[in-house]
């Protein structure tokens, strides 16, 4: 608890003028006939977290999506409008996106490890983008990612076992690891702990916050304790529309918008 | 529950008020369906019971050949010398070995040489598949020649169906096809204990003949097991890369549904169509031969195709798309996901549906017929390209026959298709079982 409230604090204290990492400028998704995004901008500042917060068919998770081109498997889906991540288009002709998927890593709202070893898991993205020479190089990469992912300790005499038989939190620690893994720039989490239960929830909180020293990350989340607790800035989508963006410190306390005001204190949503 | 007694009073009447809504009917009708089910299986059992007791009763004494223990006296008379063997081997492949091995049963039976119609009768005991048996035993060995030696010899159909006891002993001679006298021989055969059923490897390796004892499933098997391997070789490969594109890759549009909505309907094909599809492209257009497994392989391949399409697709569909997410999510491109993951987790399902069409190419007669594989073929097939039968078209040609001994070897044929059957769909159920447990 204590943890959680020094997290919070940590929340308030927004720096200002943080360099931005990820732009979008009236980004709209077309899903077949029905338009889920009507024109999103928002800055994604670097080594933040932001937190898309809104209620369910707001289209926070489509947003989130775009910003590693997700949406590209599904086929009636259409982006429009423009994102940049460093300034390059990220649906320019010449991005490919395999390799923006390296640079924009993503995080599923159910912990889906593929049904292989822990070791095998977190050694499946380095191994296909090529990050490391030899066997060696492979066990640095894949220890250093379960470190970071707090799950080494629990793991790493058991490093050969499957990563689907681990526990609810772990597994969706071990997806965080295997993000890690391939050293992404922003890491896109799209409600991380809808499937966990409060005790893992909170390991992989803590584990958010710590990961802000190196990454990026964009969180989509349904709690607004846990949008308060982990984000910087935190972005309120309503039916497609951006709401209200803001520190994540002022959208609790003193949000300009009704509709932030009314779904952060439960009046609908 | 104190509660409840207190209000029972009240609850009873809130009952009564309560409108009737037929529990007991419910209950009667869950019951009754339960018994319409129970009553379907047990329909069911009964015949497969029928069938499976009549099969086995009437085939399993083909597993059992008679055999007669004969003094074969290799005489130099017929054969001529080892020395005249090395120079030129026409005169040992044309001997007559069938009187060699009837000079053994006389001599065995104690007849005097001269009674024609007794060395007659006694000659007919033994097959005379013995011309080949006794041959090869020459022809490994010159130095037999000059001496006598125990055989064990095949005997003929109707001594083998006489001792499984298959004929009526009761009525007149002349109306069954083993003689009085024939009889006696075989009791003093069986007191010398010089008579002995064995088991019957010959059903496994023998080819075609037209008598039964000789008659075996070997090209049949071999014929059956080239079709197999050229049906895996082919349907396997291609059906598993039709599905995975159409699945994966593929545009979702008016001609992918066209495609899809035909493969369906091609498993509904009838399979004799593919026959013939068989005998105008592949005979007669490419020229390849008739009554060769590679013909009847290719034709397989076209009937299991779809089967193994459909399969492949559903257990491609089964994977989970997170799966999918998170592996595209890391940026593994659209083939690494489907081959590092979608792929070896749909590999039970797709193992499972080509062993299934292989079972049922492994049983298909008709389109065979269509193709030439219904042929008189005596030499094991070397190559694909050779004449060879297959298993179920064997059963077909045995059925045909009208000897009793064939009869018992239609229904020992039908077994070890059946074994073979059950064995691959026992690999099926035991594959989906070993890998589905880890996803």
């Amino acid at each position: 608890m204590e943890n959680m409230q020094a997290t919070f604090n940590k929340g308030r204290a927004v720096q200002a003028a943080i360099p931005i990492k990820m732009t979008s400028r009236d980004v709209t998704v077309h899903y077949g006939q029905k338009q889920a995004l009507n024109g999103i901008t928002l800055d994604i500042p670097e080594r933040q977290v932001t937190a898309l917060i809104g209620p369910s068919g707001c289209g926070k998770s489509t947003y989130l999506r775009c910003l590693n081109r997700m949406n590209d498997t599904i086929d009636s889906a259409k982006v429009g409008g423009e994102i940049r991540l460093d300034g390059e288009d990220v649906y320019d002709s010449a991005i490919d996106v395999v390799e923006l998927r390296a640079r924009v890593g993503m995080v599923f709202q159910k912990p889906n490890p593929f049904p292989k070893s822990i070791y095998d898991n977190v050694a499946y993205g380095p191994k296909i983008h090529g990050l490391a020479r030899n066997k060696d190089e492979l066990d640095e990469i894949v220890h250093i990612s379960l470190r970071k992912a707090g799950l080494y300790k629990e793991v790493h005499d058991r490093l050969d076992e499957p990563g689907t038989g681990l526990s609810g939190g772990q597994q969706q620690r071990l997806c965080i690891a295997r993000a890690i893994a391939v050293s992404p720039e922003v890491i896109l989490m799209d409600e991380p702990c809808s499937a966990l239960d409060p005790i893992a929830t909170a390991t992989v909180e803590e584990l958010i916050d710590e990961l802000r020293e190196n990454f990026t990350i964009v969180i989509v989340t349904h709690s607004m304790q846990q949008a308060a607790r982990v984000s910087q800035l935190t972005a309120m989508f309503h039916l497609g529309d951006l709401a209200e963006v803001g520190p994540t410190e002022k959208m609790f306390s003193n949000p300009d918008d009704k509709r932030t005001q009314d779904y952060i204190t439960g009046r609908f949503g | 529950m104190s509660d409840a007694t207190a209000s029972g009073i009240a609850s009873a009447a809130a009952r009564s008020n309560r409108r009737d809504i037929g529990i007991k009917r419910r209950y009667a009708a869950e019951r009754r369906f339960k018994a319409y089910g129970i009553i379907a299986i047990g329909i069911g059992l009964c015949f497969l019971a029928i069938l499976l007791w009549s099969i086995i009763s009437k085939g399993y004494t083909a597993f059992w050949q008679t055999e007669i223990r004969v003094p074969i006296t290799f005489s130099e008379q017929i054969l001529g010398t080892p020395e005249d063997a090395l120079k030129s081997e026409t005169k040992l492949m044309m001997a007559n070995y069938p009187r060699i091995a009837r000079d053994g049963l006389v001599k065995l039976l104690d007849i005097d040489p001269s009674n024609r119609k007794a060395v007659t009768a006694a000659g007919k005991l033994i097959s005379s598949g013995t011309r080949v048996a006794l041959r090869d035993i020459v022809l490994k060995d010159l130095s037999v020649i000059g001496t006598t030696q125990d055989v064990w010899l095949y005997a003929s159909s109707e001594l083998d169906s006489a001792m499984k006891g298959q004929y009526d002993l009761s009525v007149p001679e002349n109306r069954r096809p083993i003689s009085d006298q024939q009889l006696q021989f075989i009791a003093k055969l069986k007191a010398d204990g010089a008579i002995a059923q064995r088991f019957n490897w010959g059903l496994f390796t023998f080819g075609a003949s037209s008598r039964a004892e000789t008659a075996g499933l070997g090209v049949a098997i071999i014929g059956s097991f080239y079709m197999m391997l050229i049906v895996l070789a082919l349907a396997l490969p291609i059906g598993v890369a039709a599905s995975i594109y159409l699945e994966e890759f593929a545009p979702k549009n008016k001609f992918t549904d066209l495609i899809e909505v035909n493969i369906n309907n091609l498993a509904a094909v009838p399979s004799i169509v593919f026959g013939l599809l068989g005998l105008a492209v592949f005979i007669n257009w490419f020229g390849l031969p008739r009554s060769a497994s590679l013909v009847g392989g290719l034709v397989l391949t076209l009937m299991t195709l779809p089967t193994i399409i459909i399969a492949t697709r559903a257990a491609l569909r089964a994977v989970p798309p997170s799966i999918r997410w998170a592996a595209l999510g890391l940026g593994a491109s659209k083939t690494q996901t489907v081959f590092h993951h979608v792929l070896p987790l749909a590999a039970p399902g797709i193992l499972t549906g080509t062993i299934i069409g292989l079972a049922q190419a492994l049983g298909e007669t008709a389109p065979l017929l269509l193709i030439g594989m219904v042929a008189f073929v005596v030499n094991d097939p070397a190559t694909p390209m050779d004449p060879a039968t297959a298993l179920p078209v064997q059963i077909y040609m045995w059925a045909n026959e009208a000897e009793r001994a064939f009869a018992e070897r239609t229904s020992g044929a039908i077994i070890i298709l059946l074994a073979f059957l059950a064995i691959m769909n026992l690999t099926a159920i035991f594959l989906r079982r070993r890998f589905e447990r880890r996803w």
